[in-house]
């Protein structure tokens, strides 16, 4: 684990900048990819977000006060962004974000980056029914392995709170899954 | 991190703490009909193509010498003929002077007529003996070399009128 402090300190600091962004983006890229891609779906879309994520990181981490750990604060601009990009998405396209969810879905089965078979397929399906915080919460918590409190500080959600959300989402896709 | 007095192991900081919550989590998965794997992946090598794009992308931009830039050499070049023309008619004019003309009449002239002059029309009018393309290059604001030659060969049709010293790129 990289000391976030001193990080911090050095993004900020114009001569170590681009050395430790380099660490930056080295040590979160794969964490952030995962938890866009479960959002976005397409590995594309994954791409252009994650992108994005870093370049609004560096050129806001002068606004950035420490009041979170930098490791929340990125995944709270990841999951901005990742939403906002969906959200043009579908306003693009002229359809809902229900109706987008499925093509997307749809999409997957052509998609040469998702190994899935039936059962994953099903299980994304099962997915774009949730509301969006409990889809959030069940993939950073099913598929990331993030501790409660994580995820507590990125979604400014209370423990409590995250808990019964994961719970309804759990029971909501194992009823879908089991459903013929 | 934690002790243990007896024996000198040690836990990473929180271990016991999310123990319980690591232990639920995984007999969660155990018993679950959701699949273990959720089936994404991302094409080889994609991580290291990340990093370079990431770069590239927050490098500062340069601004790159645009078209119309030729434009304003030829109406600045232009001016200065009209202004000579103008100040030495001027004894001849009795009813108009340079003075007379306002410079949004000067400027409309020159947004409403073509003036195709060439390389060569334009270097008779005006002087460059004490400015040469290296004292652009070499200025504090300097552009890129490969820029410079990449620009002028996109857009000057013949790169020999130029009339540049190539030695000085060798």
């Amino acid at each position: 684990m990289i000391a976030e402090e001193a990080l911090v300190n050095e993004l900020k600091n114009k001569e170590t900048q681009t050395k430790a962004f380099e660490v930056l983006v080295n040590t979160y890229k794969e964490r952030l990819y995962w938890h866009i891609r479960r959002i976005v779906l397409n590995h594309d879309d994954a791409d252009d977000v994650l992108q994005n994520t870093f370049i609004k990181v560096y050129k806001s981490i002068e606004g950035f006060k420490g009041q979170s750990k930098l490791y929340s604060w990125m995944y709270r601009i990841a999951t901005n962004e990742s939403l906002t990009f969906l959200k043009q998405k579908s306003r693009k396209l002229g359809v809902t974000s229900a109706e987008m969810q499925e093509q997307l879905v749809e999409n997957l089965q052509a998609d040469v980056y998702f190994e899935g078979e039936e059962i994953q397929l099903k299980l994304q399906k099962a997915l774009a029914t949730l509301p969006e915080k409990q889809k959030l919460v069940f993939n950073m918590k099913y598929y990331q392995e993030m501790k409660y409190e994580e995820i507590s500080d990125i979604l400014e959600t209370s423990v409590g709170g995250l808990k019964a959300s994961y719970h309804l989402a759990v029971k909501k896709i194992e009823t879908y899954l089991r459903a013929d | 991190m934690k002790k243990n007095h007896k024996n000198k192991f040690k836990t990473p900081e929180g271990y016991f703490d999310s123990f319980n919550e690591r232990l639920l989590d995984k007999i969660v998965k155990e018993e679950s009909v959701i699949p273990p794997d959720d089936g994404f992946s991302a094409p080889d090598g994609y991580f290291e193509y990340v990093h370079d794009e990431v770069y590239k992308k927050i490098q500062p931009k340069v601004i790159q010498l645009k078209n119309y830039r030729k434009y304003y050499f030829a109406a600045a070049s232009i001016a200065a003929i009209v202004i000579l023309t103008l100040f030495f008619n001027q004894n001849n004019s009795q009813s108009f002077g340079f003075d007379d003309l306002a410079n949004a009449e000067i400027d409309a002239y020159f947004e409403s007529n073509d003036l195709n002059f060439s390389t060569y029309e334009l270097a008779e009018v005006v002087t460059f003996e004490n400015l040469s393309i290296m004292n652009i290059a070499e200025s504090e604001n300097s552009i890129d070399e490969d820029i410079l030659l990449e620009y002028l060969d996109e857009n000057v049709d013949e790169i020999e009128d130029l009339n540049l010293n190539y030695d000085e790129f060798e």
